[in-house]
Formats: C-alpha cells, structure tokens, sequence
C-alpha cells in the first residue's frame, strides 16, 4: 500500500517535472528541469529493483547528457545573460497529438488485462546484469562501444573549428546577423 | 513448267530484270544510253515469247496454269502467285509488248534530247511499266491482276509526271494517281467481298445474285477510273503531260485498256449480274458520246485523242454490257494499234512544229509524207472506214449493242462514231492539209528510222488487224463470222459521211466552226466535272482532314498533354507539404503512429 | 504498482516529449524533448524487466537493453550538439526552422 502511494507520488512528480522541461520559457531552466526529471527517473528505478540501472542513470544521464547540453546552451546564446528566450509555438496542435499519441496508447494498455497477471520474475541483480552483458550479449556490447567511439570522434569532427575560408560541411552560405556575441563567425566571406 | 508457261514467264520477267538492274545502278543508268539498249533488248525479248507463244496456242483450246502460295494464313493458302495462259491472256500479251516495243523504238529518237539521266530514268520506268502490264495480263486470280494493276498505276504517275519540275506535270501525276486510286477502292472492296463470300480470289465462282452484283459492281468502279469512262475521265487529258510516247503506250494502248481486260477476264462474274452489265451499257455509251463531243472543241491533238481514246473505251464497256465480251476485247486490240499509230504519228509532228497544237501545223503531209500517211491511215481506221481494221471491231461492236434497251445505246453509238469520224477528219485537215500555220510547219521534215519503223509497224496492223478477226475469235472461243449487213453499212456511210463533213468545213484550210462546237466549247470551259472533284477534295475531304487533325492536336493530344500538366501540378501543389521543417515531420509520425493504433485497437 | 501503471506514466513522459518537439523553436529544446522519450522507452524496458519473466538465461535481458538505450542516447546527444553548433556557427542563432533546407 505505501509502495503504491509512494510510486504514484514519484510518478506524479515525474510527469510534473516533465512538463515543466517542456514548457519552460527560459532554456537553462528547462535543461535544469530535464535533469530533474531524470533524477526521478533514477529513483523510480530503483523503485522498480534495478538499482544498478538507477545508479547509470544518475552518472551517465545526470551527470553526462544534462551537463552537455547546459553546456550546448550556454555556447549557442544569441547574446549575453543568463536568460535565454525559448518561445513555444503551435500549441494547440501539439497538445492535440501528444494527447492522441497517449490516447492510442493508454487503449490499448488498458485493452490488454493480461498484463498485470503472471508471477513476479526474479529480482534482476548485478550478477545478472554482467553475465548477460559480458556472456549473452556481448557482441552488442563490443558493438556499442565501438559506436560510442565513433560517436566521440564523429562529434569532435564535425564541430571542430576551422581554418578561416574553410567550407562548413553541409550548410549553405547566409548571411550572418548583426551580434555582439564573441562566437567565431567561420569566415568573413562573401556570402551569396 | 510447260513451254507455255516458259514464255509467258520469259515475256514478264525478262523486263522486271531490266528494271531491277537499271535501278540498282545508277551508273549505268545515268549514261542513258546503255540503259534504252538493256530496256528494249528486254522488250524484244519479251515480244518473241509472246509471239511464240500465241503461235503456240493457235490450235489450243483450254488453260495452263502454273501457280506458287502466295499468302498463307494458318496453313491455310489464301492467294497464289503465278501464270494463267489461255487465248486471251496469250493475245493480250501480243498486244501488249508489240506496242511497247514499237513505242520503246519511237522513243530512242523522240526523247533523243533529253540529258542522259533522264533518258535512262524513262526507260527504266518503260522496263517497270512492260513486266506491271504482263503482270496484270497473265494473273491467274483477280488478286494477282490487281497487284499488277496498281503497279501500271505507279507506273503511269511516274511516266506522266516525267517532266517533274513542271508544275502542271507533277499535278497531272498526282490527279492521275488520285483518281484511279480512288477507283481502286472499287476493285479492293469486290477482292475483300469476293474472298469474304468464297475464300478464293478466282473469277470463276458462282456467287448469290446480290453479292455478284455488288461485287461487279464494285470491279466496274475500278474499270471506270482506269479507262477513264465518265465520271472518272478527267485524269486522262491531263495525263497528256506525259511525254507523247507514253501517252501512246499507256493511255490508249495498254494500261487504260485494263479496265477493258478486267472485265473481259472476270466475264464468269459479270454474266451472273445483268444490273451491272446495264449499268456499263449505258455508262459506256454515254462517255463515247460526251467524250466525242468534248474531242471536237480540242486545239491539242494530243488532247483531241485523249478524249478520243475516252470515248472509243466506252464502245468497249458498252459492248461488255451488252455481253458481247469478245467484240469489246476485239475492239480493244485493233484501238491499242491505231491509237498508239496516232499518238506515234502526232509525236512526230509534235517533233517537228515544236508544238501540240493543230492551229501550228498545216499542210505536213507534203513536208512528212510518212507520218502523214501513218496519221491519215490511224484516222482512218478510227473513223471505221471499211477494209480497215477499225471498221470490223467497231461493226462487232455495234452488231451486240444493237438490240438492247430499245436501240438507244445503238443509237448514241452511231451518233458518236459520226463525231469521231468529224472530228479525226477535221484534225487531219487541218494539221496535214492546207497551208502551213506557222514557221515550224513551213520547215517540218520527217524524223529518223527509230520514229519511222514503229509508225510503220503500226499502220500495217491498223491496216491488216481486221483480217484476223477469225482466228482471234478462235483463241478467245466464241465463234466469228462476218457480214456487211444494214447495220455494217450505217456505220460505213456514218463513218465516211463524217470525213466528207470535215473535208466540206475544215479542208483546203478553211476554219467553221459549227454551232455544236461552239456550245460544246462553252460546256467544257465550264470545267464542271472538275470543279466538283475539286469541290469535294476541298470543301470535304481537306475539311474532314482538319477537322480530325483538329480532334488529333486537341483532343487527343490535349488529354495526354493535360495529364502530364496535370502531374506537374499536382506536384507543384503537393510539394509545400515538405516545410523542411522538422518538427513537422515529427508530427506526421506522431499521425501515422496514432493512426496505427487507432486501427490496431478498434480492430 | 503494477505494470500498467509504469506503462500508462512512460507513455505519459513519451507523450510530453512528444509536445516539446512539436511546439519547441530552439534546437536545444527539441534535444531535450528528446531525452525526455528516451528516458521514457527506458522506462519501459525496466518495467517489464521488472513485472514479466526474462526470456534468455540470464534474466536481465529489459534492463540491459535499457543500458544499451542508455549508451546510444549519449551518443546522439554528442553529435546533436556537435551539429547545433554548427548550426550556430552558420547562422548565429539556433532556431530549428534555420534547418529548413529540405523544404520543397
């Protein structure tokens, strides 16, 4: 009964902080809130007996992906301050299919009664976790990890600076507007 | 193959090889003179296999026949190619290649002048027109017969046309070309019917009455446009473009006589359709009238026998309407010599005035006693004086005509043979008698050997050809015999009482003009015929043409075009759907997901 | 808590990502709406991990694909950005219809 209520309230505080991630005006907040929301996530992992999994979230989502796009944030401002506008537009027809996506799928969760039947498996435990990553699986995992590689390197490639005259892989040519940010334009070229 | 069979190959090959070679090379061709010699070398040639193949069938009676399939359908032969002799075929192609020879001697000197390409451009086409007519002469089916029939029309259009940078040559071609082709609808139809009632494309099937009809009827339409019997005449003055030779080859001797031929062969048919063979009494006796009267009013003496050959055809389809077949394919042999004998002559006087006109010449026969003497000779046997071999063939004639439909087609037939003797009697005096016109006429002179020996050969025939009518009719099958009746003698005084009229107007050059001409004269420059083909050519058939190139370009057209414009638009308008916006994109998933489920769940 | 209340909350995260991307203008947003659905995926992983029995021998086959899942998103998050720069760099701004190129 307390897990029940105690589920539902993270849950709800999840959901809650979601909402704020998308909905905020202000970009860092909603970096901030995403973050939050992750945390939650983390936790109601651990609600659910994949405590190893709660813990990887926490490093690699908290603490990596939501550090890297504060980071995006701050180094793609059109000018100075911490506040950085991020309006909303089309309301009405996101709330329309993000709430027939729900629609569609909460029918057919409640359309299949068997889900909530059948015993309860095994908890899963980090025992589990490594033989299954290291013996089952483990050529998706070399996989993965050559992907990451790739990742990093495909990252640092495209976003390196250039040379000023260099072409900007796959952009055409506008005309830069008026800034006083200090972000390197790449080059002062012509542009068409 | 038997010998018959031989010859008759030899007679049709031996010119399609000499044109075949002549076409392939033009070198040859092109120097004019050795190609004249390969052409009647062949045409010698293919008048000694005929000749010794009419000897051969003197005796004969019955058909050789030597056929190969032709057009096959489903293992099944439905045309054959090959040779069919008997009498008529044999002594047509006497006929046909003596006067071609003759013509094809004539022209070595006449057509002299011409550059040497032209030259042997005429005389390959001579080679093409000899095998196209013996084609057409020794065809076992009708099939075979209309293969060759067109391929004299093919001919014909080239040769009248010879002169083609004269704008008045190349039209007389095409009208010639299209008036025997819209004929030749005629005989397309009666082949489609024939083989459609019988399967085969032979003469001598016994067919249902009404389909009989129909489809003599329909042969008949090809007869009227080939030998230009009215309406369908206008062709034939025009075609008088052609160099004079050919003029005397085709357009008298041979080729418009194969209307005359298709009949006399197709007889089998005809006999089982009286309508048809009334409707060419009197059709024939009609155009030998009109076409007698139009030759009175001609100051061309090509054109006077233009209209004169159109009018001595109808004696001939009167005389197949009559169902006195071999008086009408009698006719049709003693005409081929005198009127090619009077083409030939006039060609020599055409040569020696510089002009085709009557009111030119004078008093030639003094300065040409030959070809005057030749042309007197031909007029002569025109105008059915006796002893002469017009006057037997026309009196055959006649003899059949004279009972049916209460003597009017008799009657008309008369009248026009007093015409043709008037007006051939007129154009002698006036252009061989009297004092000369002109300044060419004052120094006329006759021409070579290769002009004389043709007019020569000719005139002994027009002279003689009456004298074996006998054996003629032998070889046809039907038995002859002669007798100088009242009718005999009608047509006698008709004949000589014409000339004495000429004389009493037209000799010691005298010039009146009876009132009959000059009505005559005033009807022809009406143009009537003419005006109304041109009428229907124009006003109908170029309109019917437009109006379905209209419907072709617009509609047609317009469809497919409108599909495509149609696509392009679409695109056009289909293309703002791609915002290059992302989230967009997004949204469409999001659909395409929902709708799934949607799907998924109502299931 | 049972399974379909995981599933009805992961498809409620889903859904608001979802309205973040559609309604968004910057680019960074719209990378952050994306981490939401991830994060909502995973979450369903780790519930049927949680509720229903393994099929491979080890058991723990839902939340090592959650960690797969993991591992990619970091990796589109690098080059998100890595391109959002770039962007920024072409432009000086990152709204996302500045990426419009694909449009007709």
């Amino acid at each position: 009964m307390t897990a029940s209520v105690g589920f539902g309230f993270m849950a709800a505080c999840t959901l809650v902080s979601a909402i704020f991630v998308v909905r905020s005006k202000n970009l860092i907040r909603a970096a901030l809130w995403l973050g939050a929301t992750l945390l939650l996530t983390a936790a109601l992992y651990a609600m659910l007996d994949a405590s190893f999994l709660a813990g990887v979230q926490v490093l690699l989502y908290v603490g990596g992906i939501s550090t890297l796009l504060i980071f995006g944030v701050m180094m793609t401002r059109k000018h100075e301050g911490l506040v950085v506008e991020a309006e909303t537009v089309n309301v009405p027809r996101g709330v329309f299919a993000a709430g027939a996506l729900f629609g569609g799928v909460a029918a057919a969760i409640k359309m299949t009664p068997e889900l909530d039947s059948g015993v309860r498996p095994p908890v899963v435990t980090a025992n589990d976790l490594g033989r299954g990553l290291l013996i089952d699986h483990v050529l998706a995992f070399e996989v993965v990890s050559l992907l990451l590689l790739v990742a990093i390197i495909g990252a640092v490639v495209i976003a390196r600076k250039r040379d000023p005259g260099a072409e900007v892989p796959g952009f055409v040519r506008r005309p830069l507007a008026a800034k006083a940010s200090s972000a390197k334009p790449v080059a002062n070229e012509v542009s068409p | 193959m038997s010998r018959p069979i031989t010859l008759a190959l030899v007679a049709t090959l031996t010119p399609a090889l000499v044109a075949l070679f002549l076409a392939a090379t033009p070198f040859i061709r092109r120097r004019g003179a050795p190609a004249a010699a390969l052409t009647v070398l062949g045409s010698v040639v293919s008048f000694g296999a005929a000749v010794m193949l009419l000897l051969s069938r003197l005796g004969q009676t019955g058909t050789e026949l030597f056929t190969v399939p032709w057009i096959r359908s489903s293992a099944r032969v439905i045309a054959e190619a090959g040779v069919h002799v008997d009498g008529v075929s044999a002594s047509m192609l006497a006929v046909v290649c003596f006067v071609a020879l003759c013509v094809q001697v004539f022209s070595l000197g006449y057509m002299h002048d011409e550059p040497p390409a032209d030259f042997g451009r005429y005389f390959t086409y001579h080679a093409l027109f000899l095998f196209s007519m013996n084609v057409l002469v020794i065809a076992p089916n009708l099939l075979q017969l209309f293969v060759g029939w067109e391929l004299v029309g093919v001919t014909s259009y080239l040769l009248i046309g010879f002169y083609y940078k004269k704008p008045s040559a190349a039209h007389a071609a095409v009208k010639a070309f299209w008036v025997t082709k819209f004929a030749d609808m005629g005989i397309l139809f009666a082949l489609l019917s024939l083989f459609v009632a019988t399967g085969t494309f032979a003469w001598n099937v016994k067919l249902e009455p009404a389909v009989a009809t129909a489809v003599t009827m329909l042969l008949f339409l090809g007869v009227v446009g080939k030998s230009a019997q009215f309406p369908l005449h206008v062709w034939l003055p025009d075609a008088m473009e052609g160099p004079t030779p050919v003029s005397a080859l085709l357009h008298a001797a041979t080729m418009v006589a194969a209307g005359v031929f298709l009949v006399v062969r197709a007889d089998p048919l005809f006999v089982q359709s009286p309508t048809t063979r009334t409707v060419m009494l009197v059709l024939g006796a009609v155009t030998a009238l009109f076409a007698a009267l139009l030759a009175l009013v001609q100051t061309d003496i090509k054109k006077v026998l233009a209209y004169s050959t159109c009018s001595q055809l109808g004696y001939m389809v009167a005389a197949l309407g009559a169902g006195s077949v071999l008086a009408g394919f009698f006719h049709l042999t003693t005409h081929a010599f005198f009127k090619a004998l009077l083409f030939l002559a006039a060609g020599s006087a055409i040569h020696a005035v510089h002009s085709n006109e009557i009111g030119k010449m004078g008093g030639l026969f003094k300065k040409m006693p030959l070809t005057g003497a030749a042309f007197a000779i031909g007029a002569l046997a025109l105008a059915g004086v006796p002893g002469l071999s017009g006057f037997f063939s026309k009196d055959l004639v006649l003899e059949g005509v004279e009972h049916k439909l209460h003597h009017v087609p008799y009657v008309i037939l008369l009248a026009t043979a007093f015409l043709t003797a008037f007006y051939m009697g007129k154009v002698v005096f006036v252009a061989f008698f009297g004092p000369p016109s002109s300044e060419q006429a004052k120094h006329a002179h006759e021409p070579g050997w290769s002009m004389k020996l043709p007019l020569v050969a000719l005139a002994v025939l027009a002279v003689v050809a009456g004298y074996f009518a006998a054996p003629f009719a032998r070889l046809y099958g039907e038995p002859y015999h002669f007798h100088f009746g009242v009718g005999a003698a009608v047509a006698a005084a008709l004949g000589l009482g014409g000339i004495a009229l000429a004389w009493t107007m037209f000799g010691g050059g005298k010039r009146e003009n009876p009132q009959v001409m000059v009505t005559v004269e005033r009807i022809a420059q009406s143009r009537a015929v003419n005006r109304l083909y041109e009428f229907g050519y124009r006003r109908v058939t170029l309109a019917m043409a437009d109006a379905f190139a209209w419907f072709d370009r617009y509609v047609i057209d317009g469809m497919i075009n409108w599909l495509g414009y149609f696509t392009i638009d679409a695109g056009r308008r289909a293309r703002p759907m791609q915002t290059g916006f992302a989230p967009d994109y997004v949204l469409a998933v999001v659909v395409g997901a929902v709708s799934l489920a949607a799907w998924a769940v109502l299931r | 808590m049972t399974l379909s209340h995981c599933l009805l909350l992961a498809s409620a995260l889903f859904a608001v990502g979802v309205y973040g991307i559609l309604t968004r203008r910057q680019i960074v947003a719209v990378l952050l709406s994306i981490e939401l659905m991830a994060n909502a995926a995973n979450l369903v992983f780790v519930s049927f991990s949680r509720f229903r029995p393994s099929m491979s021998g080890s058991g723990a086959q839902g939340q090592i694909f959650a960690l797969f899942s993991l591992a990619l998103t970091v990796a589109e998050v690098a080059v998100g950005l890595a391109i959002v720069i770039l962007v920024y760099r072409a432009h000086g701004d990152t709204r996302i219809d500045l990426a419009s190129e694909m449009k007709s």
